[in-house]
């Protein structure tokens, strides 16, 4: 399976889409953006948390110590309300992005 | 914004709670990571493993965490200054020598900067004080001349360039009537709204209007407060009281606030530390017509938009329609000063020389550390390159080492600061006492930061090139064991020798610079004075004009006085002057000479004084012909006069001038002319000038003067003579005070005050100075000795006397310090051009003191070339050999 490496402002946006449903941890949070891409996208530790560590302190989302399934302390984080207006302004500057690739390399 | 602000103060402030956050985040993410490869159904040791692989370096991503939190520029500046700290104190000898230099360079810095911002940068006391203007009117002989009182009177009414102009001439008083003894007070008449052309108000009552200055108009005076408070315990009701002054009711109408300072008062200064107590009315006596004294300081406040030139012009062409309404032709210009310049201007060249001076004293230092800081570096490869290989960032490696220098700068700088406070408080115990601004001398928030910028600037400055130097180190040959690279070794001692050239010539120059300073000061103090210094007691006494109010009763007093202390035992001659010698004294008139005409377009002038038969003898001025006054020229008896040697020149040339007579009227009676009696020998002004003035001496028997300086010559205790003097004058009249008593030494020491204090801090500077270069030499030595140890090993084996392997280590450090003490002399020379008018009686390029100089830097070389010269002979060809 090979590996696609993610540009730093797309990490941003799956971590901030992922928490969109709900609040969840750094682990959730990789092995959703794993499932959910059928195994295409992994992110490796050492871009989540740096990533995670930056998102919070722009804002976007914000970090509460709770208690996971297995009854062990873990770092959630979830949406704010500016996180939410980012993912809707990033959502839709990908979608244009991508809408405007596509087209050139349909056309040209 | 706020929210990015607020995350990373918390991940600051509370590190420990965030680290240990981060680290529990990670350890989760790496356990759940074991739970889904055991769910998978591998073994539990299996999938620690490739959790562990997969996770990758932890401390990496903790790094990148640590990045991310957007901290790192204050936490890794922190983190080099904590490991500056322990680099410090692992090295406590570097440590304190690095301080030590750089802080008493910096404080020696700071101070000089306190007095230079003290005197020259901030500005005087006054609003607007850049507007306020001197006034002199000024001819070719005497440049800045006092003005006559109705010629400012004309001024202040005509001009158009000033909002207001006033003027100010010194008028000691006499307090008596107190509980005290009567005490000589310093005082200045002024005319009227003096202190709002400066900007000032008094804090009670008013000051004088055009009222006062009517002749015997209300005898009123302004008191200063401290005056107030001392004499007058500080009484709310004082306005409107009345006080004795020379023996008159004066009324008190006004109290100025502390720290009223007078404007530049260069002729009789008040002296640092003491203050103007008391103001009265100038009144302005005399013929509107009579305009031949001169004698008060003038100044004025410039209106909005006018400029220097303006005004000046203004005030010329006053001058000379003035001129032409009285129908003379005076030859007067009028002169305007920004008053910052009069009253600072003759000190600046002193002041910036002494700057200049400090200055290479901190580039000296700065170099100094540059150097120890290369020859640590080469201690330090190891240590850098295993860093380097480990994988820091050179930018990461730089900053760190400078980091290092800052903080070894600003410690040196807080010793600094704190070694300035302290000096500068010797220097101003240094300075002459009518130095200007001397009180204004403190060590203050701008010192503080000057120092501050001093200080990191000689961080950045010395600590650059080593920092750089440092992280060049490549990695592979710097883990290697021998560890010695030719080629960086090679560039590395080109640099520290071009840095001990600099201190040397730097140091050099300085030195010549504080020979010139002494031989200046010796000059001047080996000056034969014209009388004699020790045991020689002066005071000053004032009449008042109330209780003494014609010439006999003056006459009287004196011959009276000095009778009595003729009597004293232990008292050799007794006598009394207008002035003392050296004390500024400058009253000057024209004269006409009887069968001698002046050159055409000059006049006759000479300074004058009075005094009583024995003063001459008292003083010990020598008389050179003729003889002194005797009892006999009194008054009604024919005018007399003494000379001193260089109007006798003047004048007469080789004429005996005794017999030859004078008048100061157009068209002399007999009784007009005055003979010379006799010609004594010169004084000067002061010890500096050039020569003596011509000045002639009238018998106080004749001139009947109120305010004289007594001067007694003699024998014993000088404290019970002082105590005999005050006695006698209270059994005479007990509501005189006795003023300024002092003997003749004091007077000159206090005359050498400047050329002291100069060679005293440009010598300590130049010591400064040679101590370093000296360091800065032995280091350079020290190193070269230690890389060819094993080579002097070799030569000595193979038969070198001790001799020759000395001869090796002197010819490695001759080159630089050779050239240093050239390329000294040379700057030195270049400079004194420069500061000429700053020593006396030498030459700039004197050659003993350079001769001097030069052989002081090779003695101090050699000297730090002694311990490693002893251990280069000392070694051990064998031990030598087998090391290699």
């Amino acid at each position: 399976m090979a590996h696609l490496d993610l540009p730093q402002g797309t990490l941003d946006l799956l971590i901030l889409r992922s928490l969109q449903t709900g609040p969840q941890h750094g682990w959730a949070i990789s092995e959703r953006v794993q499932q959910v891409s059928d195994d295409v996208l992994r992110i490796q530790q050492g871009s989540l948390y740096p990533a995670l560590h930056r998102l919070e302190r722009r804002g976007w989302i914000k970090a509460q110590w709770g208690v996971s399934d297995n009854n062990r302390r873990a770092k959630y984080y979830e949406l704010t309300r500016s996180g939410r207006r980012q993912l809707e302004a990033e959502t839709e500057s990908w979608r244009k992005l991508t809408a405007a690739v596509a087209q050139v390399l349909e056309r040209v | 914004m706020l929210n990015d602000l607020r995350y990373r103060l918390r991940a600051l402030f509370r590190r420990g709670a965030v680290e240990a956050e981060m680290h529990e985040e990670l350890r989760f993410h790496f356990e759940k990571e074991v739970e889904k490869l055991e769910r998978r159904g591998i073994a539990p040791v299996e999938a620690r493993r490739r959790a562990r692989i997969a996770f990758g370096g932890s401390s990496q991503v903790a790094e990148d965490c640590r990045e991310a939190r957007g901290t790192s520029l204050v936490e890794n500046t922190v983190q080099d200054l904590r490991y500056a700290l322990r680099q410090l104190r692992a090295n406590p000898g570097f440590a304190t020598v690095m301080i030590l230099t750089l802080g008493l360079a910096i404080g020696a810095n700071s101070a000089i900067f306190s007095v230079v911002e003290g005197v020259l940068l901030r500005p005087l006391p006054y609003p607007q004080a850049n507007r306020i203007m001197r006034v002199f009117v000024s001819t070719p002989t005497y440049p800045r001349f006092p003005l006559n009182p109705w010629d400012f009177h004309d001024l202040r009414d005509r001009n158009r360039s000033f909002t207001g102009m006033a003027a100010f001439t010194r008028s000691d008083m006499q307090l008596s009537g107190g509980t005290g003894r009567p005490e000589m007070l310093n005082g200045f008449e002024i005319t009227a709204g003096f202190f709002n052309v400066l900007g000032l108000h008094p804090e009670m009552g008013h000051e004088f209007d055009r009222s006062n200055e009517v002749p015997n108009s209300a005898r009123e005076v302004i008191l200063s407060d401290h005056l107030w408070r001392t004499q007058f315990a500080a009484d709310p009701s004082i306005v409107g009281r009345k006080i004795t002054l020379n023996a008159m009711p004066f009324t008190v109408v006004g109290v100025m606030p502390a720290g009223t300072e007078h404007p530049g008062n260069e002729y009789h200064p008040v002296a640092y530390g003491q203050h103007v107590d008391v103001w009265t009315p100038f009144w302005f006596e005399g013929k509107p017509s009579e305009r031949g004294s001169h004698y008060i300081e003038v100044f004025g406040r410039l209106k909005d938009g006018v400029t220097v030139a303006q005004a000046s012009a203004d005030l010329n062409a006053i001058v000379q329609e003035v001129g032409r309404e009285m129908g003379q032709n005076p030859g007067w210009r009028a002169l305007v000063v920004p008053l910052q310049q009069e009253i600072v201007g003759a000190s600046r060249p002193m002041l910036l020389m002494l700057l200049g001076a400090v200055l290479m004293v901190l580039l000296i230092a700065c170099a100094n550390a540059a150097n120890l800081l290369l020859a640590r570096a080469a201690t330090r490869r190891r240590e850098m390159a295993v860093r380097l290989a480990l994988g820091a960032q050179r930018g990461r490696l730089v900053r760190q080492l400078l980091t290092e220098s800052l903080l070894i700068a600003v410690t040196g700088g807080a010793l600094g600061l704190a070694l300035a406070a302290g000096g500068v408080q010797a220097i101003v115990a240094l300075l002459p006492s009518d130095f200007p601004r001397a009180g204004d001398i403190h060590v203050n928030a701008w010192v503080f930061l000057f120092t501050l910028v001093v200080a990191t600037g000689a961080g950045i400055v010395f600590g650059t090139v080593p920092a750089l130097q440092a992280s060049r180190t490549d990695p592979r040959q710097g883990l290697h064991e021998g560890g010695r690279t030719l080629t960086s070794g090679r560039h590395q001692a080109r640099l520290r020798s071009a840095l001990v050239v600099t201190e040397v010539t730097l140091a050099c120059a300085l030195l010549i610079g504080a020979g010139l300073m002494l031989r200046s000061l010796l000059k001047q103090m080996q000056l034969n004075p014209g009388f004699r210094e020790d045991h020689v007691l002066t005071a000053k006494l004032s009449l008042p004009n109330a209780d003494y109010k014609n010439g006999e009763p003056v006459v009287q007093f004196y011959q009276q006085l000095l009778g009595d202390l003729r009597a004293l035992p232990g008292v050799e001659a007794a006598g009394a002057g207008s002035d003392l010698p050296w004390t500024g004294w400058d009253e000057n008139r024209s004269f006409d000479v009887q069968g001698k005409q002046p050159k055409p377009g000059t006049f006759f002038h000479a300074r004058y004084h009075v005094a009583t038969p024995d003063y001459f003898r008292a003083l010990g001025t020598p008389l050179l012909a003729g003889r002194f006054f005797t009892v006999a020229d009194n008054h009604g008896a024919p005018a007399v006069i003494l000379i001193n040697e260089a109007m006798a020149k003047t004048v007469w040339g080789n004429e005996n001038a005794v017999g030859k007579r004078i008048t100061f009227d157009d068209h002399p009676k007999e009784s007009d002319w005055l003979t010379v009696v006799g010609v004594v020998g010169n004084v000067k002004d002061k010890p500096s000038s050039p020569e003596a003035e011509p000045g002639f001496w009238w018998p106080q028997a004749q001139a009947a003067y109120h305010d004289m300086a007594v001067v007694v010559r003699f024998n014993g205790d000088p404290g019970a003579m002082i105590a005999a003097l005050e006695r006698e004058v209270r059994r005479l009249n007990p509501g005189l005070a006795v003023a300024n008593v002092r003997q003749m030494d004091q007077i000159v020491a206090a005359s050498v005050a400047t050329p002291r204090m100069e060679f005293i801090l440009v010598g300590l500077f130049g010591g400064l100075a040679i101590v370093l270069a000296g360091i800065g030499i032995y280091g350079v030595v020290a190193y070269a000795v230690s890389q060819r140890t094993a080579e002097f090993g070799v030569r000595m084996a193979l038969g070198a006397q001790r001799w020759d392997v000395l001869r090796l280590v002197l010819a490695q450090v001759a080159g630089v310090v050779l050239g240093g003490t050239a390329l000294g002399l040379l700057l030195a020379v270049a400079l004194g051009q420069t500061l000429k008018s700053l020593i006396y009686g030498v030459s700039p390029a004197d050659p003993v003191t350079l001769a001097s100089a030069a052989g002081l830097v090779v003695a101090a070389a050699l000297a730090a070339c002694v311990a490693p010269a002893r251990r280069a002979t000392g070694v051990d060809p064998m031990v030598a050999l087998r090391s290699e």
